[in-house]
């Protein structure tokens, strides 16, 4: 038995090791960078203090990227979760070609960030795009619309991409929850005279309450880390209108090689990323004991 | 359920709206890809070109996008490779090993899938500058494994959770190693686990953009998406050509997911649903 739980260890040890050096260590070494300073001129590592959180507070772009990965993370979130929702309840209706019609709404989500991203820039072209195009033909629009480069547009546009990209994901959680939600207990609720609405209020969701939790703080985390989309569309501009943290912190890190910088932009976003899921959970903690007190 | 055929109706015509707002990029990706490039772009956009041609796919399939592509391939499936076969051992002793303090092991693991990439980014860069890996392959591995090694464990681990004790019980009795129980038992009965979880690294790996883009220097190391990203200014507007190239680096992952969709979805909303 213990040869065998030395085997075990064994085992596991490739994987605890890879994660402790490549994911934890760094978790660790970002915090250590954001006290130290480094340039392009001069590499080497000095200690700093507090000086290059002073720095990034002071910095007129801060504000604006914090406030900007909350509008970007909670738009993406709504509008992700609502669509999803309501395309795993239309796919989980009697009706034909249900399968095949899964396999197309999933197409986004194995499209490669980038081919999205590229596909929707060119989407978004002011000559060229088709966006401008059908909203020209339909009436909706008297004059091009430069999407991604109107600072009024820009995150409006770049939301509307990842949400197209992001909802299948969305939508087959919610599908496979919708499919386990017990038949007799809608059927019940149908013989005592509840409409589609009620039973959609009274029994589905209350049956599906937990995978909507989880998949509300999974593309939380998803989208507040979310770099392919809006680096190819707009690399956070025009001027910082849709910069987000890891687009600012690659920005800082890979563009001007501002080391210490990036690794103090990359703590605050993990702050707020983790005052974003907390916040959730207090939000989502009280509705459930208001319903239980209820 | 007693639909109307007027609700039957509705819900058909949603289902077509849904199908439009999901297929129509794709439809203008295919058509732009197949317009010849003197056709001109026209306000209102013509949805399908007068006389397609394969013409950009053959321009676009140039020197440095098979290299591209190469590198790709290369990353791809050796950490495709990498992270299956450790994400197995690793759940095959959470799930059997009966370990001291396994629970906080694992509440590790979940807590390592939430690490925002661009955080640690820096500190990853500067290990693998010491370690003189930069541009190569195996900076891009590395990282790949450890990053999509968490959700592995954590998919297959579910997948083990459910297979029945019985057989490997028996075998034990039977006087079978942990180790023979292991490669005879847990391996084959894995198999539908083992296939979405390596389909789910794959559409990872096969699209990760910030470690390539940080990690690689030269064209000679570049992988697809950092590739496209760089045709984008080499080209100009020619939309035709990044249109080709963009339907060439998509198909891979699409055929595969086409081919082991039932696996992968049932791996995807097994630990999202079940909990």
């Amino acid at each position: 038995m213990r040869q065998d739980r030395r085997l075990y260890w064994l085992l596991l040890a490739p994987a605890l090791l890879l994660m402790a050096v490549m994911l934890y260590y760094p978790m660790v070494g970002t915090v250590y960078e954001s006290f130290h300073e480094t340039s392009f001129l001069n590499p080497d590592p000095k200690f700093a203090g507090l000086a290059l959180y002073r720095r990034v507070l002071a910095d007129g772009t801060f504000a604006e990227v914090l406030v900007n990965s909350i509008v970007w993370t909670l738009g993406v979130v709504l509008l992700q979760n609502v669509f999803g929702f309501l395309a795993a309840l239309l796919l989980n209706q009697n009706l034909p070609m249900q399968g095949a019609l899964r396999a197309i709404v999933l197409l986004p989500f194995i499209l490669p960030g980038v081919v999205a991203a590229i596909l929707w820039r060119f989407m978004y072209d002011p000559q060229l795009g088709l966006v401008n195009s059908l909203l020209l033909s339909a009436g909706l629009i008297e004059n091009s619309v430069a999407w991604l480069a109107d600072s009024r547009m820009a995150m409006a546009s770049v939301i509307v991409a990842a949400v197209w990209k992001g909802f299948p994901f969305s939508m087959l959680i919610y599908l496979a929850a919708l499919q386990n939600v017990d038949r007799s207990q809608i059927e019940a609720a149908m013989l005592d005279g509840a409409g589609p609405v009620r039973r959609l209020l009274d029994v589905t969701l209350p049956a599906i309450r937990d995978v909507i939790v989880v998949n509300i703080v999974l593309t939380l985390i998803l989208t507040f880390n979310y770099f392919d989309i809006i680096w190819v569309l707009t690399k956070g501009g025009p001027q910082s209108a849709t910069h987000i943290f890891p687009t600012k912190i690659f920005e800082t890190g890979f563009g001007q090689f501002r080391f210490g910088e990036a690794a103090t932009y990359g703590v605050f976003s993990i702050l707020v990323l983790s005052v974003l899921v907390a916040l959730y959970a207090i939000v989502q903690g009280g509705a459930s004991r208001r319903r239980a007190a209820a | 359920m007693n639909q109307t055929r007027a609700t039957r109706l509705g819900l058909m015509l949603l289902q077509l709206l849904l199908a439009t707002v999901v297929l129509l990029p794709f439809f203008w990706m295919i058509s732009v890809s197949l317009k010849p490039p003197t056709e001109p772009f026209a306000i209102p956009a013509r949805l399908w070109p007068d006389d397609p041609t394969i013409g950009n796919y053959i321009t676009a399939f140039r020197p440095e996008f098979r290299t591209y592509f190469l590198n790709s391939l290369v990353v791809s499936l050796s950490t495709v490779a990498i992270t299956v076969s450790l994400g197995l051992f690793a759940a095959y002793s959470f799930t059997r090993g009966q370990l001291a303090a396994i629970s906080a092991l694992i509440g590790l693991v979940v807590l390592a899938q939430m690490f925002p990439h661009s955080a640690i980014i820096i500190p990853i860069y500067k290990m693998m500058r010491g370690a003189n890996l930069l541009n190569t392959y195996w900076s891009l591995i590395l990282a790949y494994v450890s990053v999509t090694l968490p959700v592995a464990i954590w998919m297959l681990r579910g997948f083990l959770l459910k297979l029945p004790a019985a057989l490997e019980e028996s075998a034990a009795v039977d006087g079978a190693t942990p180790m023979r129980v292991f490669w005879d038992i847990v391996v084959p009965l894995s198999r539908p686990g083992l296939i979405a979880t390596s389909v789910y690294v794959l559409i990872v790996t096969w699209q990760e953009f910030l470690f390539a883009l940080s990690f690689t220097s030269t064209k000679e190391m570049r992988t697809l998406p950092v590739g496209l990203n760089d045709f984008i200014g080499q080209y100009g507007i020619r939309y035709g050509e990044l249109m080709a190239s963009s339907v060439m680096v998509s198909l891979p992952v699409m055929a595969v997911f086409f081919f082991l969709q039932r696996y992968f979805v049932a791996g995807i909303t097994a630990g999202a649903v079940k909990g």
